[in-house]
């Protein structure tokens, strides 16, 4: 029989760091342990959080007690994975986490297993995240783009050219200047040496 | 006046993988009567068991009897990764540690559970680190349809891209399966450097006989041309494979060696089990206490003599550092054609680099 074939491989963990956000508890021992034993650097850090948090692998922080003076970042935007310890499933708390934006969570009290698969999902999650934004990022950029493209075919039209004669004269511009259609419009619009060169 | 330490065991006596869990049961009931009849100890051992009967449903209840009626603290058991599993959550419960003593596919670090026999970086990347080179990185990869075949395979599929060897094929029979014809024949096809064996028991002796049927028809599939290797393979199933495992090589801590000093062990199941009751007596000793939580502050602080050798315990995955052995077939009896020349870390999650790629792999020398 087959099995279907991987193309995702496991990301390998081992030296990754990560901070956990709790006040001393057992928990917290037996997180850093298991976090140790697969091969992360793992550190515990209350009330305040390292002052260079921003460059670990991942954070865990504690729902029960933390708040979001503690983070250097506004709620959603941290830049690691998050994953959260839910002690208390107080809704106000969960909403809390939810605010966040946590990529995985773990219920207390924790013990060795599934931190591992974890650390994994949380990953994932935060890489779709990052990806997804960036994505959305550059379609708005494209959507505010679409004016200065409007404005350059029609400049070009000025000059005597239809409309698809302007189009595809923008596009060889932007393919002699290997730059994007809405960068070569802009130059375009600002006129000049690329005008007298188009004429 | 010696302290007693009442122990549990938890082996199938019968099912499956009888073969294998009473090898490892004949290892601790050896090392309790050592240490019984060891004048200088300061520890008697007392043994209570229980036999699931390679039933998967009676581990977890059977080890909660152990723990809650027998009053013990420690058990010896377990064969698969699934039992394993089905036992862990009653030792968190009942605050045990489990002394698991199987070769198993790594990924979990639990500290109610020492472990001491081989993870991967014991097995299967000292295994391919020895093949590749001298065979080729062309790999056909088999395995018994659970998770010790998905995982070895897994964990062989990254380290041979790694290296730009190719998988030409890989593929699984559901346990017990003997129906081996069309494996031999896309063997035949793709014409790997080397096979991956990780099908256990009927399956693969089965495999292994075709696999030298086909060795005799077309000689490229000769054991010394294309070796079967595996990772779990050990003495008592060789009668069972006969003449067609000569030449197949294995990966473990321990072949027997019949001109061995010390305690000579059958195979590397009873020795690891052997190994396990005697880092527990000399850990209770030292520590004075039978009490997980003061043993696991100490485990790694001894060295304990075993009959895998004078080994360690890592403090952060509760694994054991051991010697890494590769056996050939010859004969009917492993012969070591290489080994460490010190004791291998144990990394069950692969995240040091040199358990990864191929750097700093662990200096073997030819015997």
């Amino acid at each position: 029989m087959r099995r279907p074939r991987h193309n995702n491989r496991i990301p390998n963990l081992g030296g990754r760091r990560a901070l956990v956000l709790h006040r001393e508890h057992a928990n917290v021992s037996a997180l850093l342990r298991q976090l140790v034993a697969i091969g992360l650097d793992a550190q515990e850090a209350w009330p305040a959080l390292p002052y260079d948090a921003e460059q670990a692998d991942f954070l865990f922080f504690d729902v029960d007690m933390a708040c979001n003076e503690q983070f250097p970042w506004q709620p959603g935007e941290a830049p690691m994975p998050l994953i959260a310890l839910i002690g208390s499933e107080a809704p106000g708390r969960v909403e809390w986490a939810m605010s966040h934006r946590a990529d995985a969570h773990l219920v207390k009290p924790i013990g060795s297993a599934g931190i591992y698969s974890t650390l994994l999902i949380a990953l994932q999650k935060f890489e779709e995240r990052k990806a997804v934004a960036s994505e959305i990022n550059d379609l708005r950029q494209q959507v505010a783009e679409r004016g200065a493209i409007v404005r350059a075919v029609l400049k070009l039209m000025e000059q005597g050219l239809n409309e698809h004669e302007a189009f595809s004269a923008l596009r060889s511009l932007a393919m002699d200047e290997r730059v994007t259609l809405e960068e070569a419009a802009h130059g375009l619009i600002q006129g000049g040496a690329r005008q007298r060169r188009l004429g | 006046m010696k302290r007693i330490v009442e122990i549990g065991i938890l082996f199938s006596r019968s099912g499956d993988y009888q073969l294998l869990s009473n090898a490892s049961r004949d290892g601790v009931i050896a090392a309790i009567e050592a240490v019984n009849a060891n004048p200088a100890r300061s520890i008697r051992l007392v043994a209570h068991e229980r036999d699931p009967q390679g039933s998967i449903e009676k581990y977890g209840g059977l080890c909660a009897e152990l723990l809650r009626d027998e009053k013990v603290t420690h058990i010896f058991g377990c064969t698969t990764s699934w039992s394993r599993k089905e036992v862990i959550p009653v030792m968190e419960r009942h605050d045990g540690l489990l002394w698991y003593a199987c070769p198993y596919e790594g990924f979990e670090a639990n500290d109610h559970v020492v472990y001491t026999h081989a993870c991967p970086n014991q097995h299967i990347v000292p295994m391919l680190a020895y093949v590749m080179p001298r065979f080729g990185s062309n790999a056909f990869l088999l395995g018994s349809n659970y998770v010790w075949g998905w995982e070895v395979n897994r964990v062989a599929r990254d380290l041979i891209g790694d290296v730009g060897g190719h998988i030409l094929g890989e593929r699984y029979l559901p346990i017990g399966d003997t129906d081996v014809g069309r494996l031999i024949d896309e063997i035949r096809v793709a014409r790997p450097s080397f096979v991956l064996n990780n099908l256990i028991g009927q399956s693969s002796y089965a495999f292994l006989k075709a696999y030298a049927e086909l060795g005799r028809t077309e000689p490229a599939f000769a054991s010394n041309r294309c070796p079967v290797v595996s990772c779990n393979l050990t003495e008592p199933e060789l009668p069972a494979i006969g003449i067609a495992g000569e030449g197949h090589l294995s990966a473990g801590p321990y072949f027997a060696d019949p001109l061995a000093d010390g305690v000579a062990m059958p195979s590397s199941f009873p020795a690891a089990a052997y190994a396990a009751v005697l880092m527990l007596a000399d850990a209770v000793e030292a520590a004075g206490s039978d009490n997980p939580a003061i043993l696991r502050q100490m485990l790694d602080t001894l060295e304990y003599d075993t009959p895998l050798g004078r080994v360690r315990i890592d403090r952060q995955t509760q694994h054991t550092s051991l010697p890494v052995k590769i056996g050939r077939i010859e004969n009917g009896a492993f012969r070591t054609v290489w080994h460490s020349q010190s004791l291998q870390a144990p990394d069950p999650y692969l995240s040091r680099s040199e358990s990864r790629l191929f750097q700093g792999r662990p200096q073997l020398k030819v015997v």
